[in-house]
């Protein structure tokens, strides 16, 4: 491998691993928001029967 | 609400940031700076090694605040603050370790070897991995918070004995480049590879504070959900 090569490959594995941290961390929140809010809608018609 | 916006908006901001300084630290990294005298293209691979390092330190004195802060006031803010940051702070460890590795190839001939700094590097990714695994084993919120707490404060004083390892055993891997007790950084590194190098530190500081701004929120809604299931069964 040339010079560029061992240049090119730590940056995709840095960048790559970055992004796919980035998207991960996105997914997560949306799941945690989408199960919150749904918690919230499900345990409203309780909160109004107190 | 108006606070949890506020957060929220400082964290795009952060983002913005980051991309911007990603951009011009790429275009100074791989075309606008000098290949290096000895190294030639290779030494370019400094533009992310430094700087993943750099984030990887933040992170971890932010996780050492956030666990001394824990043990202090017990409050649930600093223990999402001190899981987020060793998350992050793990993610960038690595990186470091895989750039050096890649960069150890071509310099040194061989991807490892057991010189003081690296394996102390890699003592420092085992710690943290070992927080994030402590942390997801004990059941115990509140005993898992303290357990991690104290292992994030150990955890953090391996930083020290790295920067310092190249001074203390003779070792393969180079003095410090900029954060060195004898020299200035623009004494040890010419100007154009050293303004690259800051851009790109900067960038990565950006990044890494961002990342973490995004796992807070993923973490203070997890506690969220925590709370409303615990509501739910009372």
């Amino acid at each position: 491998m040339g010079s560029w090569g061992f240049v090119l490959l730590a940056y995709g594995i840095v960048w790559l691993a970055l992004v796919l941290y980035f998207l991960s961390l996105k997914n997560r929140m949306r799941k945690a928001g989408t199960k919150l809010s749904q918690l919230r809608s499900a345990g409203s018609p309780g909160k109004h029967e107190k | 609400m108006a606070k949890a916006e506020k957060k929220r908006g400082s964290g795009e901001i952060l983002g913005v940031l980051a991309l911007l300084f990603i951009l011009v630290g790429l275009y100074v990294a791989l075309i606008q700076a000098p290949p290096d005298a000895y190294q030639g293209e290779v030494q370019r691979i400094m533009y992310i090694h430094i700087p993943s390092i750099v984030a990887a330190y933040l992170c971890f004195f932010i996780v050492f605040l956030g666990s001394c802060l824990y043990l202090w006031k017990r409050e649930t803010r600093d223990d999402i603050l001190a899981k987020s940051a060793a998350e992050v702070g793990v993610l960038f460890t690595a990186l470091t370790i895989i750039e050096g590795s890649i960069w150890g190839k071509p310099t040194w001939g061989v991807w490892w070897t057991w010189d003081a700094r690296l394996t102390l590097t890699a003592l420092l990714l085992m710690i943290f991995v070992g927080y994030i695994m402590l942390r997801s084993l004990i059941e115990d919120e509140e005993r898992g918070a303290v357990c991690g707490a104290v292992v994030g404060i150990i955890g953090f004083l391996d930083i020290p004995l790295i920067h310092m390892s190249v001074y203390w055993w003779r070792t393969l891997h180079q003095p410090p480049s900029i954060f060195r007790p004898d020299k200035l950084p623009w004494e040890n590194i010419k100007w154009p590879l050293l303004w690259p190098l800051i851009i790109n530190i900067v960038a990565f500081v950006f990044l890494s504070l961002y990342l973490l701004s995004l796992r807070i929120r993923v973490g203070e809604t997890e506690e969220r959900i925590k709370g409303e299931m615990l509501g739910g069964t009372a």
